[in-house]
């Protein structure tokens, strides 16, 4: 290792222990000598710039470092709300739309519908039988009223049709029962004059205040029907 | 249901920041002072330094967690210092290669003979381009090797050793230099 070299790997580091430079020193004196003067500026150099460190610098490290981790978790909490809340709101409007909304878009669908839902609790043999009077009681709420009867009545109640309030009967028909639905006038139900199946049948009537629907099965006239219903029906104002 | 099934409770959050606060605390206590002056020497400004100096320290405490060797704490602080100090030259352009006077410490007052050596050492220091002074700082307070200088500042080793050699030859040449009483004698 020549002089040079050596001195370049000392002055880029006095403490340097590559095998070659260890050799050059115990080969040569000076060289070590000038190592260990180099050592020494090192340490001068250290101890210079060691500057002084201002005493409060720690603990405003750490002050500041506590409010900083405090608005993150201020931050934090917020943000957490506002996700709850928000999923909260979102679950709220869903089981609204779920519960409330109609799955129907017009009469006649919905008709059907109520009426094979319901096919079960009647049937064309039952014995039981509504009279005139008590019919006409519970058409007070859609002021209407029936002058005479129509025809053998099984069963007349309230009921929801798609969320409104109407009146379910039930006559008895040829081959099985006819239902006549009372619905009041609503515009989410888009009318329907005339709708069917492969099995029933049904027709609406619309009057000022409500739709008159009957479903039949096929062999039922509902001309028949209708025509007894205009016949009777008369509405007060 | 256990839909949220991997949520850490109450108790184990507050026992992972306690311990995180235990770490942060830790960590500033041991190496302030050194990423302090280090700081100073890369900027040759007090309040600059200790503005940087808390800048990387709160980066520190929002990283602490991707800190997984204790041991490489304090290069990965100096990175992080370097990088804010970079940040504050995209802020704001100002020459700070230029030698400030009024900047370098005086530590005059307690005059005692060391203490005026020191200063006359660290105005030599940064009398240095920072390109030399910063390996300089580096190796001598840090105590890195070369190849540690080498990685942190992204430069290659024997970069880094020839801006070392030179950063040295120019003190040890001022000091030569120099008379042999520095600085002022009072009585």
């Amino acid at each position: 290792m020549d002089d040079l070299q050596y001195r370049r790997s000392i002055y880029a580091d006095p403490t340097c222990q590559d095998e070659d430079v260890l050799a050059a020193q115990q080969a040569d004196p000076a060289k070590k000598e000038f190592a260990q003067e180099l050592i020494q500026l090192d340490e001068k150099l250290k101890q210079a710039m060691k500057i002084p460190v201002p005493d409060d610098l720690c603990d405003k490290l750490l002050l500041r470092q506590s409010f900083a981790s405090h608005q993150q978790e201020k931050r934090k909490s917020k943000v957490h709300l506002a996700l709850a809340a928000s999923v909260a709101i979102i679950a709220g409007l869903a089981v609204n739309y779920l519960q409330f909304s109609s799955s129907y878009t017009n009469l006649g669908d919905y008709a059907l519908a109520h009426v094979y839902h319901e096919q079960s609790y009647f049937s064309n043999e039952d014995n039981t039988r509504v009279s005139l009077v008590s019919l006409n009681r519970k058409m007070t709420a859609f002021k209407g009223s029936f002058n005479g009867s129509m025809g053998e009545l099984i069963s007349a109640d309230y009921c929801r049709f798609d969320g409104m309030k109407s009146l379910h009967l039930v006559f008895q028909g040829l081959t099985d029962t006819v239902t006549v639905f009372i619905v009041p006038k609503k515009e989410h139900l888009s009318f329907t004059d005339k709708f069917s199946d492969d099995k029933l049948q049904g027709e609406s009537l619309g009057f000022e205040h409500a739709n008159i629907l009957v479903v039949a099965d096929k062999n039922e006239s509902l001309e028949k029907w209708q025509k007894n219903i205009n016949d009777n029906i008369s509405w007060s104002i | 249901m256990k839909i949220f099934g991997n949520k850490k409770t109450t108790a184990q959050v507050s026992s992972n920041m306690a311990t995180k606060q235990v770490r942060y605390e830790a960590l500033v206590k041991a190496l302030h002072g050194d990423l302090y002056r280090y700081a100073y020497w890369l900027t040759r400004d007090k309040q600059v330094s200790e503005d940087l100096v808390q800048e990387t320290f709160l980066r520190a405490w929002r990283a602490l967690d991707s800190l997984k060797d204790e041991k490489a704490a304090k290069s990965w602080l100096i990175t992080i210092l370097r990088r804010e100090n970079a940040r504050r030259f995209e802020r704001k352009r100002f020459d700070m290669s230029e030698y400030e006077e009024a900047s370098i410490m005086d530590t005059q007052s307690t005059t005692t003979e060391q203490e005026i050596e020191n200063h006359w050492l660290r105005e030599k220091i940064a009398q240095l381009e920072p390109e030399y002074s910063e390996p300089l700082v580096l190796q001598i307070l840090g105590g890195y090797s070369g190849e540690d200088i080498a990685k942190m500042l992204n430069l290659n080793k024997n970069t880094v050793m020839t801006r070392l050699f030179r950063a040295r030859n120019q003190l040890k040449e001022a000091l030569d230099e120099a008379p042999v009483s520095r600085g002022q004698y009072n009585g």
